[in-house]
């Protein structure tokens, strides 16, 4: 207890504290805009921490960290652009409340659900991480693969009615994800000779254009107003709502977190797959996919879940969760503190000081987002269309470009637009797309090396760890074939619903 | 809607107006101070481009030198990380741009391994080199529970070894390949991860035999006791944080491999401008704070001059070529 003491005192710095509000700060903005992902966010912040004492350091691009895997959902929400890859499932769902109206409430959802995800993961992490370490050394290639291949089963859950479309628009992300060297024998593949597409299609860009600049397209076709209607909706969290949200906000902190633990495969996936698991265990008819403030409450605890996840190998042996976390073990390494077992014992009021800060960064983080869900809208709301989209793709230009200066970059966003608008305009689903981009190198290479290492033997299947998830990916795929089949009542249902809403 | 109403919203709508105008001027006011210093310095000064991500050791120790430069050289140091192809976009994007001495980039031994792979046209001939600033064995090392007990026995063993490398054709693949295609051991095998830091997680979880990485990078590992490292490719031991590991030339195999960090620039670059930079940018590497990066890094400071730089690399590349052979690697 008494590293806490100390780190809790540590904490208890004027400097810090300035630094955890201004990191969750920079952080909000940096999320909220489509491009700038929570890694360049802290990248770009990483040089201005090597003049701090290490605590504030870590505390700020902490605050960077959490606030911008939050503040993604904000467009995501109002505006059907998502500001971070992790968003990417909260789309769906969060536009579609913003449509009905309900926008306020799925931002409040957002923002409870994100903090409520990331101060569970928090204390996941700071009170079981050593054990967790362990499980996360023993997830090998073997099991990365077969986590990807029970992953790729989402796809059939969020494109349920038009399944063959989503099968498609998935198949079209694996494909895409092929493009350049490939993971284990670096053989350029689909470059066509081109330097620019051997080291892939960037993600960043990708995903930019097909959510948001694609949208912004249909809008400027369309030529409509946004249609907000913030207005006349008065929400209130009552207790009941709680309630009803409760089963999937702790689901999606759970499976955000342990998703989160293992390196390489990162937090982008978990929202989607507490979505589905979230949708799962919901009975009956359920308006998932057309504004479900229960998916919604799963994806965003899952995504900041995750970050709490992601430090769990970063801190305990050096080994980054994702490529934000790696930048942070490069604002410990400026200080002379080697990530890893020696933290603990060596620094014990840094380490209690960063589980406590980081914590402390949720709080503040619901507290801002909380309060600040009427200016989000008030902001949004206020620029007029012919502004706003404008704006978005000038944004889409700036960040696509900025992820690693180049101009190439810029043109793949603009391809991706024109594939996202011909896709929703043919009712192809985007979100299998960018599960298939996300997942089919984890798949690749986790089945390539898998196959390496037991040279050419399939005995790997065997393992415990991997036995499971194959046997809970086949139960995924038998679901959705249960599900496909028992549809004719699910539409009855929801026609009823359609009814029941024209009367009230 | 009233006329009222729509007064009211117009009222409404000018107050947000403001706001998001005050919000989105903000963050103009801030993307405009950076395009301002970039325009105002012009030619004064130095795009330095890092071919490999943030957060790796060439993006923070090319930072960290670049601060100090921005005095020595007494020019802005914009640094951008162009990455993609294990370096090959970076090192074309320099390459291809005016020999001027206004972008430079960093150099890694990838230069001289890239060729072979028929992934980069981009060789030591295309470019000069500036100085050398950092260089690292390749080490291998076993977990700490493996019954192999030196290098001679992991060179010798009839034996399966799977060695967990940062990627197919990297330099710690390269790296262990020579040495054993010199002590004639054809049983061990690469598995390719996606850097070094997951090489050595497979390593800790038991998922290869072994593990091939930089010295520095093997370190903490090995005094942390997860990992023992077996044998450094070094022309002598690290003494600074492997002490206790032997060459492999002790070992009784004449093979060295080494991770380097340097700076480069286009080929024509005349020698005048090579050797200001050279000037300044080794004042930068002999400060008192960079120094201090390198030491908290565990990263030994291992200078080369221009030629001397230039003249490595070359050998270097001439070396590798066999060993990309050998390992079935080429691709013309």
């Amino acid at each position: 207890m008494s590293e806490w003491m100390e780190g809790l005192n540590a904490l208890a710095d004027v400097q810090v504290l300035a630094m955890l509000v201004l990191g969750v700060l920079i952080g909000i903005v940096v999320g909220a805009l489509p491009g700038i992902s929570a890694t360049v966010g802290v990248a770009l912040l990483l040089p201005f921490t090597f003049a701090l004492e290490p605590l504030a350091g870590m505390i700020l691009l902490l605050g960077i960290y959490g606030g911008a895997v939050y503040a993604g959902s904000i467009p995501a929400i109002l505006i059907r652009t998502p500001g971070t890859p992790a968003s990417a499932a909260t789309v769906a769902d969060g536009h579609a409340m913003t449509l009905q109206g309900k926008g306020v409430q799925a931002l409040k959802i957002s923002v409870l659900a994100s903090c409520v995800g990331g101060f569970v993961g928090v204390l996941l992490l700071a009170f079981f991480s050593p054990f967790i370490a362990e499980f996360a050394l023993g997830f090998g290639s073997a099991a990365n693969f077969m986590l990807a291949l029970f992953a790729l089963t989402v796809i059939a859950s969020v494109s349920e009615g038009r399944m063959v479309k989503g099968l498609i628009s998935g198949a079209l992300g694996l494909a895409i994800a092929m493009i350049g060297l490939d993971t284990i024998q670096g053989f350029p593949r689909l470059t066509f000779g081109s330097a620019d597409l051997l080291s892939g299609v960037s993600f960043i860009p990708l995903m930019i254009g097909l959510f948001a600049v694609s949208e912004a397209f249909i809008q400027v076709e369309r030529a409509a107003k946004l249609n907000l209607r913030m207005k006349p909706e008065k929400f209130r969290a009552t207790p009941a709502w709680l309630r009803k949200m409760l089963p999937s906000g702790m689901l999606g902190s759970g499976i955000g977190f342990i998703i989160g633990v293992i390196p390489g495969v990162g937090g982008d996936i978990s929202s989607f797959v507490a979505y589905n698991e979230s949708k799962r265990i919901t009975k009956g008819s359920s308006q998932y996919g057309k504004g479900e403030p229960r998916g919604i409450a799963a994806a965003e605890s899952a995504k900041n879940a995750g970050t709490a996840g992601a430090l769990v190998p970063t801190l305990t042996l050096g080994i980054p969760g994702d490529v934000t976390s790696a930048v942070l073990i490069g604002a410990l390494t400026v200080h002379g503190l080697q990530p890893g077992p020696s933290l603990f014992t060596g620094s014990p009021d840094l380490i209690y000081g960063v589980f406590a800060g980081f914590a402390l960064v949720y709080i503040v983080l619901f507290l801002l987002g909380w309060f600040g869900t009427g200016l989000w809208v008030r902001t949004i709301e206020a620029v007029p269309p012919k502004i706003l989209w404008p704006t978005v793709v000038v944004l889409a230009v700036v960040g696509s470009y900025a992820v690693r200066s180049n101009i190439f970059d810029v043109i793949i966003m603009f391809a991706a637009a024109v594939l996202g608008y011909v896709m929703t305009k043919g009712g192809y689903p985007l979100a299998p797309l960018i599960i298939g981009v996300v997942l089919g190198p984890i798949a690749e290479s986790g089945f390539r090396r898998a196959m390496m290492i037991h040279n050419g033997s399939f005995v790997w299947m065997l393992e415990p760890i991997p036995l499971v998830l194959g046997v809970l990916t086949l139960a995924s795929i038998g679901f959705a074939i249960w599900r496909a089949r028992k549809k004719p009542v699910l539409l009855t249902s929801t026609e009823e619903d359609k009814v029941e809403g024209k009367v009230s | 809607m009233s006329t009222r109403e729509t007064a009211r919203r117009g009222v409404q709508s000018m107050y947000r107006k403001g706001a998001a105008v005050s919000a989105v001027g903000g963050l103009l006011l801030l993307s405009g101070c950076a395009v301002e210093t970039e325009e105002q310095s012009g030619g004064n000064q130095i795009n330095l481009v890092v071919p490999f991500a943030p957060g790796g050791s060439a993006d923070g120790t090319a930072r960290q030198l670049a601060i100090e430069a921005e005095k020595t050289c007494g020019q802005d140091i914009i640094v951008r990380n162009e990455t993609g192809g294990s370096g090959t976009v970076g090192f074309q994007s320099v390459a291809a741009s005016t020999p001027d001495g206004t972008t430079i980039g960093v150099a890694a031994i990838e230069l001289s391994i890239l060729p072979h792979l028929g992934v980069s046209p981009i060789g030591p001939e295309d470019v000069r080199g500036i100085m050398q600033y950092s260089e690292q064995p390749v080490a291998v090392g076993v977990p700490d529970s493996s019954s192999t007990e030196d290098i001679e026995e992991l060179l010798t063993t009839d034996e399966d070894v799977t060695v967990a490398t940062s990627g197919t054709g990297s330099i710690y693949h390269i790296g262990f390949a020579g040495g054993a295609q010199v002590a004639e051991q054809p049983n061990m095998r690469n598995v390719p991860y996606s850097g070094a830091a997951t090489a050595v997680q497979a390593a800790l979880g038991h998922e290869t035999d072994a593990v091939s990485v930089g010295a520095a990078e093997m370190a903490p590992y090995v005094e942390s006791g997860q990992l023992r490292a077996l044998g450094v490719a070094g022309d002598e031991r690290v003494e600074d944080i492997l002490p206790d590991v032997p060459t492999f030339e002790e070992a009784g195999v004449d093979w060295t491999s080494y991770a380097i960090l340097g700076l480069f620039a286009p080929a024509e670059t005349p020698d005048g401008v090579i050797s200001d930079l050279n000037e300044c940018f080794n004042e930068a590497r002999q400060s008192d704070s960079f120094a201090g990066y390198m030491d908290n890094l565990g990263f030994t400071q291992e200078y080369k001059d221009a030629a001397e730089f230039d003249a490595f690399l070359q050998e270097e590349q001439e070396r590798y070529g066999p060993v990309v052979d050998d390992a079935g690697l080429r691709n013309d």
